[in-house]
């Protein structure tokens, strides 16, 4: 048992794209599935010796994900089964230290959920498309555009006739 | 982006461009398939996979240059590659909110990538094909063994390295329902089994079938080589439809079928040979060791979904196409006791569906023929045979074929069956039997009867117990249990008024397994003898202390009586007139009031014949003062009473005072005569009238007590004579209750049936003949009891 606690501890070192070399517990990286399948093919020896280069993801987004990942490393792993009820997932509310965590600016945000994505963790993306649902929740069309500063670019014709086939779903 | 890969890779790929994308990856892919040993380093390992995720978020399906900066410019399409699955909940952000398009850009990305990769697995599987043409038998499996283990290592890795890829476009495709559609690593095995397996499964079969077959001639083999193809022929049973299962459908057919085909044709040759050459006994031992083999195959390196086919085929071609050979063989080992050989005979058939039964009959009859033999062997003279010899016999051959039963045939409770079929044969249809019916359950009774009985040559308790327990084996084979039942009344009567028993501990014991085995009903009347003993004992006190109470310098006889209830014991009223003497009439009267007083209205009938007594001896002259003390039936007591008024008496006169007929008379003088006690004149003739008898002063005999009281043996003869007669009556009841108490219960009844539910009810006691049943029938009609109902009915009249 101890062999494993001591590669759960151990130490490696993430390079982001901007060449930061940022040190993290084994255990917090493997919430990343990418870095979890990697060590699990290229041996234990491989991490050891070299930092792991992550080529997608910046220094100041990294960090915040590791932080995301320390603050989540003794979470169950995620079961198969799971993974199918993905429905009643989606509609759990998010719990309060994440929504802490997910007050930042927009960018930030979605940097956040692309990076989730990039690195496979799966409950970090679900949170951060939560929170960009719970941004959109309750808001008209005209609303979103400014949240998310997007121009609209239907023309009148083309906005008339989406109103048309939707009116179904008007919260009325 | 990132950084150049190291030396064979080449530069990080433009993000949308699918061929630059998929050079890059090939580049990669192709070192993992064939040089993994020499191991991948960390950038070429996350270079692969950026890659592969960089190619699906690319933007360039829709026609939109990417955009990373999200806040700026419009945003058509701008999260559209983190669409968290599945679909239908995802939040797949999109500029215009409308619902068509997400669809076909899921699509869009990914599928060129997907498709690349089929073909260069197809392309380098097909490399293999051709390579493995090179190779055969153990080449051409260690061939495909090493090429197996490298390309699922492989694999592995691609999967891992296109995780992307499944986690997005091949999940949607196959939510979707597209059939064709795998993850990666299935796509692999796919790829194997429709490329590489179709063109060389028949090569690698013959090849694992030689190297098996080269074990089954004593070889030593690598048998490591066929475990791995097995795994591998396993693991290409992937389920298409859903990726976490396997069938074993591909190993069924490729693996198990020509292997069993290949097994069933070796052992038949082998066996069809082995046979020619051998002994039976021999080829058993062979047969046996085969299947344990094949057994310890399946562990070794078989997969365990084949063991019972295996076991199947090898039963079929070892066993069930000798069994004809192994059964003929079977009656030899039975006659020259070849326990072993029979246990592996048992062990062999019991495989195979109805091996056993051919084997049962063989032994069932074998056992009769043994059991009748024993008994024909100890029954030369049947008058003159010895209980105790008989039922010897009789266990003797049921104890030997028990043990072989229970050794050789692990005690199968259908070879137990037909040992009890044989014995109930052999116990009440024997050599004896034919002598009289009965014979079986007569003589077992009177073993039982001399082991009970007080003898000189004593058995042990424990020993006895022993032997109690084997005529109860016998027991239980006796089909007129009745037939035993009137015999052991008849004889316990005997043992408890002449107090013969040897212990009431055995006679408690016989008596508790008789009911074990027949039930209370059974054993009722013996169990109230045993009372009524006991109640007597009570009593006898009780008349001595009202004796005593009366007259205190009493003279009379010191005497004790049994009360035997009328309907328990098997015993009838003296069949002569009797004139006790005057001493014992008194006496008699005495406790016959002193009985009446307590029971009321009971009528007490006097049995003669079973009563015996002691006199003494005051005239005798010579050394012995003390005078002889004589045991005496009551009627030779009569006798010599008589002698105390007159040394000599004539016949008639005896047979006036004593009243005895004449057989009776004859008999008791005749042992009085014998011991010489009496003389007769004239010396020469036999007891008689005109005959006189003196008492003899000059007696003489070693000993002090002399019993006379001995019974002849044309008396016991009479008495089983008698037994027999009273069994045909008491059946007759026995049937006509039992038909009343069917009818009673079912009101009316066909005739037939009426008869077979009849013979159901009492053959635990005997086995009724049917024109017995019919004629109780009868009788029963007349008494009305029954009456005839149309279309042959009978009815119950109550």
């Amino acid at each position: 048992m101890s062999a494993k606690q001591d590669t759960a501890t151990q130490t490696i070192t993430l390079q982001s794209n901007d060449n930061a070399m940022i040190p993290v517990e084994r255990c917090v990286a493997e919430r990343s599935m990418l870095i979890k399948n990697m060590i699990e093919d290229l041996g234990d020896e491989m991490i050891t010796n070299e930092p792991i280069p992550i080529p997608n993801v910046n220094e100041p987004v990294l960090k915040k994900v590791i932080e995301w990942c320390q603050k989540h490393k003794n979470d169950a792993p995620q079961t198969a089964e799971e993974e199918n009820d993905n429905r009643k997932k989606t509609t759990d509310p998010i719990d309060e230290w994440d929504q802490k965590f997910m007050q930042v600016d927009q960018e930030m945000l979605f940097e956040i959920i692309l990076a989730a994505n990039y690195l496979d963790i799966k409950a970090l993306l679900d949170v951060g498309c939560k929170t960009v649902a719970n941004m959109i929740k309750g808001k008209s069309p005209e609303e979103i555009r400014k949240t998310f500063n997007i121009t609209n670019d239907f023309t009148p014709e083309e906005e008339e006739q989406i109103r048309r086939e939707n009116e179904w779903a008007e919260d009325r | 982006m990132a950084p150049a890969a190291m030396a064979p890779m080449p530069s990080q790929p433009v993000r949308d461009d699918i061929e630059n994308t998929w050079h890059y990856l090939q580049t990669g892919i192709t070192k993992i398939m064939l040089n993994l040993q020499d191991g991948l380093d960390l950038k070429s390992y996350m270079g692969i996979y950026t890659a592969v995720h960089n190619f699906c978020t690319s933007q360039k399906a829709v026609g939109f240059t990417a955009v990373t900066n999200i806040n700026t410019g419009t945003h058509r399409g701008g999260l559209s590659s983190i669409s968290s699955h599945p679909p239908a909940s995802s939040l797949t952000f999109h500029g215009r909110l409308t619902s068509n398009a997400p669809h076909n850009l899921a699509h869009l990305l990914g599928e060129d990538l997907y498709t690349k990769l089929t073909t260069y697995l197809t392309q380098h599987l097909e490399q293999l094909v051709a390579e493995s043409r090179n190779h055969t038998d153990e080449a051409l499996l260690a061939f495909y063994i090493r090429e197996w283990q490298r390309y699922t290592d492989a694999a592995k890795y691609i999967h891992h390295l296109f995780r992307y890829l499944n986690r997005h476009w091949v999940k949607r495709e196959m939510d979707e329902g597209k059939k064709n559609v795998y993850d990666v690593y299935t796509l692999h095995l796919v790829r194997w089994r429709e490329v590489l397996f179709s063109k060389v499964d028949g090569k690698v079969m013959e090849a694992v079938l030689k190297l098996v077959e080269k074990q089954r001639n004593g070889e030593t083999i690598e048998h490591n080589q066929i475990k791995q193809v097995v795994d591998s022929f396993v693991s290409l049973g992937m389920d298409e439809g859903d990726s976490s299962k396997t069938t074993l459908d591909v190993y069924r057919y490729h693996f198990e079928r020509p292997y069993l085909i290949a097994t069933e044709a070796f052992y038949k040759k082998e066996s069809k040979q082995f046979v020619a050459e051998n002994s039976v006994v021999e080829y058993m031992k062979k047969a046996e060791a085969r299947l344990l083999e094949e057994e310890e195959r399946v562990k070794v390196y078989l997969h365990p979904d084949i063991a019972l086919p295996l076991r199947k085929a090898c039963h079929k071609v070892l066993i069930a196409d000798h069994s004809n050979v192994l059964r003929d063989e079977f009656q030899v080992l039975l006659e020259n006791d070849r326990e072993e050989d029979m246990a592996r005979m048992y062990g062999l058939l019991s495989r195979i569906p109805d091996g056993l039964e051919p084997l049962r009959a063989k032994f069932e009859t074998h056992v009769r023929n043994a059991g009748l033999a024993a008994v024909t062997k100890v029954a030369a003279d049947v008058e003159k045979l010895e209980p105790k010899v008989y039922v010897d016999a009789l266990l003797e051959i049921h104890t030997r074929y028990q043990g072989l039963v229970k050794r050789a045939f692990k005690d199968e409770p259908e070879f137990t069956r037909s040992l009890d079929n044989a014995c109930r044969e052999f116990v009440n249809r024997n050599e004896v039997c034919k002598a009289g019916t009965n014979k079986s359950p007569e003589l077992l009774a009177k073993y039982a009867d001399i082991l009970l009985r007080k003898s000189s040559t004593g058995v042990e308790e424990a020993e006895l117990e022993t032997t109690l327990t084997q005529i109860m084996t016998v027991f239980k084979y006796i089909e007129d249990k009745d037939v035993f039942q009137k015999f052991y009344a008849r004889m316990l009567a005997r043992r408890l008024v002449h107090s013969t028993s040897s212990s009431d501990d055995a006679e408690t014991s016989m008596i508790s397994k008789l009911k074990e085995a027949c039930g209370f009903e059974y054993t009722n009347k013996l169990q109230r003898m045993f009372q009524d003993m006991q109640i007597s004992k009570d009593l006898n006190s009780g008349y001595k202390a009202h004796v005593k109470s009366l007259d205190s310098d009493s003279k009379g006889i010191d005497s004790s009586y049994s009360i035997l209830g009328t309907g328990f014991w098997p015993l009838t009223a003296p069949n002569t007139t009797f004139n006790p003497p005057q001493e014992i009439a008194l006496d008699c009267e005495k406790f016959s009031r002193f009985y009446r007083a307590k029971h009321d209205g009971r009528k007490l009938t006097w049995l003669w014949q079973l009563s015996k007594g002691e006199v003494k001896t005051n005239y005798t002259k010579g050394s012995n003062k003390m005078g002889y003390t004589l045991q005496v039936s009551c009627w030779q007591m009569a006798i010599l009473l008589l002698f105390n008024k007159e040394d000599k008496q004539n016949y008639e006169v005896i047979q006036e005072e004593t009243k005895l007929n004449q057989d009776i008379l004859d008999q008791s003088l005749q042992i009085l005569l014998k011991a010489r006690v009496l003389n007769i004149h004239p010396a020469t003739e036999k007891p008689g009238p005109g005959t006189r008898f003196d008492l003899n002063y000059d007696f003489k005999h070693k000993k002090l007590r002399i019993n006379l009281n001995v019974g002849t043996k044309s008396e016991s003869k009479q008495e089983e004579v008698e037994t027999n007669k009273t069994i045909e009556e008491d059946r007759k009841l026995l049937l006509q209750s039992a038909i009343v108490r069917i009818m009673k219960a079912r009101k009316h009844m066909k005739h037939s049936v009426l008869v077979s539910e009849t013979i159901n009810q009492i053959r635990g006691r005997f086995m009724p003949k049917i024109g017995d049943i019919k004629k109780c029938i009868e009788i029963l009609l007349d008494k009305e009891y029954l009456e005839r109902l149309d279309d042959d009915e009978l009815g119950y009249l109550a």
